[in-house]
Order: structure tokens, then C-alpha cells, then sequence
């Protein structure tokens, strides 16, 4: 579905990302975890094509249009309401705007916003921009999705609602999703395989992991199977040796 | 009662009109001399002789000609040159130093120079209201098209957005912001170009009869008159105020109760 080969990025002499490799095949969900400032979003960026790599290919298996993109903030107009939000993209794709609003309002009232939809951003909660957000994606029916640290901004509750609503999903429509996140627990409930980058500047992928943990996943009951703990604890380890251990004394 | 005095349009009316009866007694009693400050009693006699007698409104047509057709084409050039200047680095190259310097010098000393070149009627005072307002709404304008969240120009981009829909549902919405919020600030802009205009060279216009009340020692014309430009100006603030709140809905508009 989508190959990264030998991508490099920045425009120092010293790129912040050096040679990375990776792959999402159809239907797989993959996770990209690393340190901060090691290019996770980056690369993520020069996958949709917001950023021009300085070297290396990115392959999609079909057009961008088959891809789509959750940020990190809801990055929603604020002039434009909940389901005028949602159908820009099919607006933008030339719908008639009845159908496109229509659609928008199916999408609203599957994600639990019946009734909300005449609303500006402004006007709902954070949860609910999410909500918002992710059926501005989803209405595009994406064979591919690209998402940076989506609900990094929400609290625990609304966030485990919202990964297994969106994991069901995926699971459902077979979807493929390359997932940035700095949350490696996150990254090992969701995933067939996390990949992890070194730290940067000139980051590459230290190792991949593959997460062998049968579908349907629930997020709760995911962490207590006995695969998840050590490789939860591999996964820690290896980022230790990229940033350091944890300091045992007391920060002054 | 108490909900009454709530009001602000009710408690301010209130404290202005407390000034206006303590200037009234200390005029009468003659602790303020009234060949300086006439009491607000013979300013409001002069204002409704001068509408009596019909003597204003060709006055009133000429400042508000003046004044709104400056505002209107000072509009015009801000936006159209903040537009080109924001989104053709050339336009930005040249524009840019010529509408500092317009910015960092009093405009209104170009008054004399439009007189020169255009005469002493309507035209020059066009020009200067145009002046003022156009170097304003430019900048509002540029900047806001240099300020526009880049995050909403991806989330377009992403979506399959060209440059046509980035600016029919980012630039130009983010815009019509800035502008209408420096709208208001364009209004009095407006009306200051059209009353020095007249100040400096005019036949007509509340400007030249200001400048008449000043050389005639007439104290009571002049407040008349500066209160009548300021009703005048709060009259288009309001104006100016309902536009931007029917344009600007999304703002404005109250929040409901939000749930999780």
C-alpha cells in the first residue's frame, strides 16, 4: 500500500532524517514511534506530500486522493460549520453540495454528533472537534490512513474511546494506517508491526517490531496479553539506548 | 431598576449626561467662562438651528461624500494591493517601502500637496480619506494573509485543495477577519481624511465650517459641529459593527453547552 525507500529529509547539511525504510502493506496497521526530534511527523509530512524530501521515493499504491491525513491539532475551518467541515472534501472533489452535505451528516451522526452539526468549531468540545476531524477523513473513504499523534490533545478517557472507535473502524474497512505517536503502549495496542527511529539529527529505523496479537482488538484487553508486556519492555529498552536511561536522582 | 442600570448603554448615556449638567451649572454660574465653553444648552441651540434653517446639509453632503467614497475606494486598494503584495513577491518588493513610509508619516500632511494637485473641491478630499484608509486595510490585509494558520492551509492541501480553494476558504475568510477589525478604525480614518481636506481648502463641508466657527471665535459652532462629526462617526461605528457581526457569525455566535 505505501513504501518509504531511503528518504531523507531537511535542508542542513545534516539532514534530520538519513535513509529511512518502511513499508505499510494493505490492510496492516503500522506505527512509527521514536524520540523527539527525530522526524516521526516529518516523514509523515513527505508522505502527503507537504514536505519535499532531499532524497528517496515514497510509493502509494494509488493516487494521493486514496490517503488521508488525521493531524495532531483538528486543524478544523472556523468559519465553517461541523458539516460544512466534513464535506469540504468532497466539495473540493466536485460533489453537488446537497450530496456532499448529506453525506457529512451520515458521517456526524455515525461518529455520535447527531444534532451537532450546525455548530461551529467553537462551539464543541475537543472530543468532539476529534470527532469532527476524523469524519472529515473518513467521508473520503481512504484506503490509507496517515495520522500524527491524533489524540495526543485529549484526555485518557475521551482518547481510549475514540483509538478503539477508530481501531474497530479500521479493523472493519480493512483499512492500512501508518500511525506517529510517542506513546509506545499506543503504538503496541494498535499495530501489526512499530517501527522506531533513532534519535536525530540523521534518524533511521533502529528496528521494527511485529505485534502478533489476533484482530478484533480491544484496547484494554490488548495490554493484558502475554506478548504485550515484553515487548512493551524490548520497546523501552531500545529507546533507552537511543536517548538515555531514566536519572535515578531527584531533578534540582 | 437594577436590571435597567445593567446596561451599558444605559449607565454610559447616564455618566455622560451627569458631565453635560455639571458643565451646564458651572457654565450658568459663570465659574467656566461661556465665550469658551458655552453650556451644552446653547451647543445644542446652535445644532438645531444649523438643521432648522437647512444651513448643514449641503455641508453633510460633501464631508459624507468625501468620507465615503474614501473609505470605499481606500478599501478597494487596500485589499486588492494586500493581496497582490502577499501573494506575488514582486508586488510586495515594490509596494512594501512605499506603504511604511505612508505608514510612519502623519498622512493627513499630504493634504496640502492634494489641494496642489487636485483642487479645492471634492477630489482632494477623496484623495486624503483614501490615503489614510488604504495604507491601513494593506496591512491588514498582508499581514493577515502572512498570519493565516498554516495548519488550515495543510488540512486544504491534504483534502486535494489548489490554490483556488485555499483562498476561497483560508485566505480569504482569514482576511475578512483582520479587515473588519480594522473596519471601524477605517470609518474614523475615513471621516478624519474628508474634515482635514476641508480644513485645509474647501468651499463646503464640516471641515471649512469648523474652520469658519475657529476664525470667527464662535465656540458654540465649533462644539456643535465636533459633536455632530462625533454622532456621525459613532452612527457608521454601528454601522460598521452589525457588518462585522453578520460576516463574522462564526465568532460571534454564542457557545451552547458543550458535551465531552
Amino acid at each position: 500500500m505505501l513504501r518509504v525507500s531511503d528518504l531523507v529529509l531537511g535542508y542542513d547539511e545534516e539532514p534530520v532524517v538519513d535513509g529511512v525504510d518502511l513499508e505499510v502493506p494493505g490492510g496492516k496497521f503500522v506505527s512509527l514511534v521514536g524520540p523527539s526530534g527525530s522526524g516521526k511527523s516529518s516523514i509523515l509530512r513527505a508522505i502527503t506530500g507537504l514536505l519535499t524530501p532531499r532524497a528517496g521515493r515514497v510509493e502509494l499504491n494509488g493516487d494521493q486522493e486514496s490517503s488521508g491525513f488525521l493531524f495532531q491539532d483538528d486543524a478544523l475551518l472556523p468559519w465553517r460549520t461541523a458539516r460544512e467541515n466534513v464535506a469540504l472534501g468532497l466539495r473540493i472533489r466536485k460533489a453537488s453540495k446537497s450530496s456532499a452535505l448529506s453525506e457529512a451528516d451520515a458521517w456526524l451522526n455515525r461518529l455520535g454528533l447527531e444534532g451537532f452539526g450546525g455548530r461551529f468549531p467553537h462551539e464543541l468540545s475537543g472530543g468532539q472537534r476529534k470527532r469532527v476531524a476524523i469524519a472529515q477523513v473518513l467521508v473520503l473513504k481512504p484506503k490509507l490512513l496517515l495520522m500524527d499523534e491524533p489524540f495526543a490533545s485529549l484526555d485518557a478517557i475521551v482518547r481510549t474511546r475514540l483509538t478503539q472507535e477508530l481501531l474497530t473502524w479500521v479493523e472493519e474497512e480493512h483499512l492500512s494506517v501508518l500511525l506517529v505517536t510517542h506513546d509506545l503502549e499506543e503504538a503496541l495496542t494498535v499495530s501489526d508491526t512499530v517501527y522506531l527511529l533513532s534519535q536525530g539529527p540523521r534518524a533511521r529505523i533502529r528496528n521494527a517490531y511485529a505485534v502478533s496479537i489476533p484482530r478484533p482488538r480491544d484496547v484494554l484487553a490488548t495490554r493484558r496479553h502475554p506478548s504485550f508486556a515484553p515487548l512493551l519492555e524490548q520497546l523501552w529498552k531500545d529507546m533507552f539506548a537511543e536517548v538515555g536511561p531514566p536519572q535515578q536522582a531527584p531533578l534540582k | 431598576m437594577k436590571l435597567f442600570l445593567k446596561k451599558l448603554w444605559v449607565r454610559r448615556s447616564l455618566s455622560l449626561l451627569f458631565l453635560a449638567l455639571v458643565w451646564e451649572w458651572l457654565s450658568r454660574r459663570g465659574t467656566i467662562d461661556p465665550f469658551y465653553a458655552p453650556p451644552p444648552s446653547e451647543v445644542l441651540r446652535v445644532i438645531v438651528s444649523l438643521f432648522s434653517e437647512g444651513r448643514i446639509l449641503t455641508h453633510l453632503e460633501a464631508t459624507f461624500t468625501a468620507a465615503v467614497a474614501g473609505l470605499v475606494i481606500g478599501l478597494a486598494l487596500g485589499i486588492v494591493f494586500g493581496f497582490a503584495a502577499a501573494l506575488i513577491p514582486l508586488v510586495a518588493e515594490l509596494l512594501e517601502p512605499v506603504m511604511m513610509l505612508l505608514n510612519a508619516i502623519p498622512r493627513v500632511i499630504l493634504a496640502p500637496l492634494f489641494v496642489i494637485w487636485l483642487g479645492i473641491e471634492l477630489p482632494s478630499k477623496i484623495a486624503l480619506a483614501v490615503v489614510l484608509v488604504a495604507v491601513l486595510i494593506f496591512f491588514a490585509v498582508y499581514n493577515g494573509i502572512k498570519d493565516v494558520n498554516q495548519l488550515l492551509v495543510d488540512r486544504v492541501r491534504t483534502l486535494g485543495g489548489g490554490r483556488m480553494v485555499l483562498l476561497r476558504e483560508v485566505y480569504i475568510p482569514s482576511v475578512t477577519a483582520w479587515v473588519l477589525g480594522s473596519l471601524k478604525v477605517a470609518v474614523g480614518f475615513a471621516f478624519t481624511g474628508a474634515c482635514v481636506g476641508e480644513f485645509v481648502a474647501a468651499t463646503r463641508g464640516l471641515g471649512y465650517l469648523l474652520q469658519f466657527a475657529q476664525s470667527t471665535y464662535n465656540a458654540a459652532l465649533t462644539l456643535g459641529l465636533i459633536f455632530l462629526i462625533m454622532a456621525f462617526v459613532m452612527l457608521l461605528f454601528a454601522g460598521a459593527e452589525s457588518v462585522e457581526r453578520r460576516l463574522l457569525r462564526w465568532r460571534y455566535r454564542g457557545s451552547n453547552a458543550k458535551a465531552g
